[in-house]
């Protein structure tokens, strides 16, 4: 089973989707991906879509926390895109919090906020 | 892998993809038994922090799953068994917040809120164990 990160560079932003169940390697692994990626791309921020994850428990959040953190210290923009109901209410319920991070219900509605709105990537 | 029907069963944990094989076990039983995703997700997010635990303060240890009945409903039990330092203070573990390595303070209390059932029996030296329920709502 394919269980890795996947970076592609869309228009000026990182689309990075995580796996269905990432081993913490894979995991940790998340935040010099991005940072490199971010780096080599110039890229003005990140959409993780963590539309396929199934599990997120205290060291994934964490860890995307830490890496959105990163990424605004680098000047970018970090939204999540997709989670998935039951992730939503389990997080919630366990008390997880990804901090101020922007989320979006799909990896198109983040795409659109990226294009439009204050923030504007696109405008910066 | 398991056996689509036993009982019972355990997943050895030494190490940090052992607690991707327990996640795994703990997703197909739980299916199995017929928890919605939600209380699915819940029980492999509860086994993934404890699995993770053991790997994290003991070295190694053990996930035992078993298939359990009460009247007409049916439920997962699921007992994290390590050999490691213990945990000196329960009551101080299960406080909202408290964690002793670098973590978001979750942990304990957060686990308890995802199962209907904790139990934790620990001795500074020899070990802890912990045990959680959740039944199906019928």
């Amino acid at each position: 089973m394919e269980n890795n990160i996947s970076v592609i560079k869309v228009r000026n932003l990182l689309l990075v989707t995580m796996p269905p169940d990432p081993d913490d390697p894979t995991v940790s692994a998340l935040q010099a991906k991005v940072l490199d990626a971010m780096e080599r791309h110039q890229a003005a921020g990140v959409l993780l879509d963590i539309s396929q994850v199934e599990t997120l428990d205290s060291f994934f959040a964490r860890t995307v926390s830490e890496t959105a953190q990163m990424v605004t210290l680098m000047g970018g923009r970090t939204i999540i895109a997709g989670m998935r109901p039951a992730v939503a209410i389990t997080a919630t319920q366990i008390g997880l919090t990804l901090g101020n991070i922007e989320t979006a219900l799909t990896v198109d509605r983040a795409l659109d906020m990226t294009t439009q709105g204050p923030k504007s990537i696109r405008q910066r | 892998m398991t056996m689509t029907s036993a009982p019972e069963g355990q997943v050895p944990i030494k190490s940090e993809s052992d607690i991707v094989l327990a996640r795994r076990e703990v997703r197909e039983i739980a299916a199995q038994i017929g928890f919605s995703v939600t209380d699915t997700t819940r029980i492999v997010t509860a086994a993934s922090e404890l699995a993770r635990n053991i790997f994290k303060y003991a070295g190694q240890g053990v996930m035992h799953w078993r298939r359990i009945e009460k009247g007409s409903s049916s439920g997962l039990e699921l007992q994290f068994i390590d050999n490691g330092p213990g945990i000196a203070d329960i009551a101080l573990a299960m406080q909202e917040g408290y964690s002793t390595s670098k973590g978001l303070g979750l942990g304990l209390p957060g686990v308890k809120r995802l199962m209907d059932e904790m139990d934790i029996q620990s001795s500074v030296g020899k070990g802890t164990t912990v045990t959680l329920k959740k039944w199906q709502r019928s």
